[in-house]
């Protein structure tokens, strides 16, 4: 745990107590809303974190070195930006990989793409999302980010 | 009972008929599956109970008129501001978000600031452009990052033209279509029993009852009906949107 999380459970705990010292009766009302909501959501996150486990065997991430070595900028950037859609790598390794990458001379305009869509865009946990906001927002929003995905690494490749 | 059972959970069925053929036929893949997802079942577990307590904390003291406020559909530049804030103070997956915005969403909160707090939520992360400028240098985080911004708010502001508010809170999975319903408040006589047997649903005001939420899901239907049959004066009643 980073130091981020440890202060949220910190803080929300603290206020969870307060909360039910000053108003018991309200807090309780509150969890059995949120245990609702978040009781159905649970089983779902669960198959969907062994469903990216699954992705991450077919497509390690290290088959994104491929898309980013690759000669023709546009059309890597294309496919690093799908890759990064499609897998959830954590962060702290998603970093170092594509820095090695962008050190031995590799275009960083597919390296952006796909750190952008990696976090922004998701194929897999598009269900969740769609659950909680509906079909049409899930999509346009995941589409959108793409798209927008691209439009940043193209101009970074520019301003770089 | 079981096939009902079964299509509720039909993601969860899928992926154990995958596990279990893969453990058949190829071990070994299914071994590796099964340890890639040891982190993120470990990220959810530091993640989720926070985000459980603090659905409770905004939905127990933190009133619609605040959210509305400070990030409703007149907060302007100051709410998206806000927002980038708030998304970006979070910890964990974008998953993780996906409730609390579902709840400033329902108190009060617009499509566009919503938008605001899953992206920046997903995409600035302290820790996160820290180490991005460990491995890429300072002058790449930055610039991500100023693009990234400006990206979000422009999204926001796109995104709010397409989807309006009902759309989401319309076509949620567990709604029952276009389905509310309402007090006459011609008919109520301010008996007060509604508030008294299902107040999760009603609540009494200048001696007239008021309806809380009027989304009708499959979940509440059950009780939404009963409270129906038992108003004495039938002023409560089912609304069918076209």
């Amino acid at each position: 745990m980073d130091i981020f999380v440890l202060s949220f459970w910190g803080i929300t705990i603290v206020l969870t107590i307060i909360s039910l010292i000053k108003d018991k009766k309200k807090t309780f009302v509150s969890m059995k809303k949120s245990k609702k909501m978040m009781g159905s959501m649970v089983i779902e996150i669960i198959s969907i974190i062994f469903l990216i486990g699954l992705v991450l065997t077919i497509i390690p991430p290290d088959s994104i070195s491929s898309v980013l070595g690759s000669t023709n900028v546009f059309l890597s950037t294309v496919a690093a930006a799908i890759v990064g859609s499609i897998t959830l790598i954590p962060a702290f390794v998603a970093f170092p990989l594509v820095g090695s990458f962008v050190d031995v001379g590799a275009s960083i305009v597919p390296a952006v793409a796909f750190l952008t869509t990696l976090t922004m865009v998701g194929i897999v946990t598009f269900p969740l999302e769609k659950r909680e906001f509906g079909f049409k927002f899930a999509i346009v929003r995941n589409v959108l980010s793409f798209s927008f995905a691209i439009v940043i690494a193209l101009t970074m490749g520019v301003i770089l | 009972m079981i096939m009902k059972k079964i299509k509720k959970h039909k993601r969860l069925v899928l992926v154990t008929l995958s596990y279990l053929g893969l453990f058949i036929f190829a071990p070994d893949i299914a071994l590796t599956s099964a340890n890639n997802s040891v982190y993120y079942l470990l990220e959810m577990l530091q993640v989720l109970p926070v985000i459980f307590l603090l659905t409770i904390l905004i939905d127990a003291w933190v009133p619609k008129e605040l959210i509305t406020k400070k990030l409703g559909a007149k907060s302007g530049f100051s709410g998206n501001l806000f927002s980038i804030l708030l998304g970006s103070l979070s910890a964990g997956p974008i998953y993780a978000a996906f409730p609390l915005s579902k709840l400033l969403l329902k108190k009060g909160a617009s499509v566009a600031n919503i938008v605001i707090i899953l992206s920046s939520w997903a995409v600035i992360k302290v820790p996160m452009l820290l180490n991005e400028a460990k491995f890429l240098g300072v002058n790449f985080m930055i610039v991500r990052w100023v693009l990234t911004v400006i990206t979000i708010l422009f999204m926001g502001y796109i995104i709010s033209l397409f989807v309006k508010k009902e759309d989401i809170l319309n076509s949620n999975d567990a709604s029952i279509s276009n389905t509310s319903f309402k007090i006459n408040k011609q008919h109520c006589i301010g008996c007060g029993i509604c508030a008294r047997v299902y107040p999760e649903y009603f609540e009494m005001n200048n001696d007239k009852a008021k309806v809380k939420s009027p989304i009708v899901t499959k979940d509440n239907k059950k009780i939404i009906e009963a409270s129906i049959d038992e108003c004495p004066v039938n002023a409560i009643s089912l609304n069918h949107k076209k």
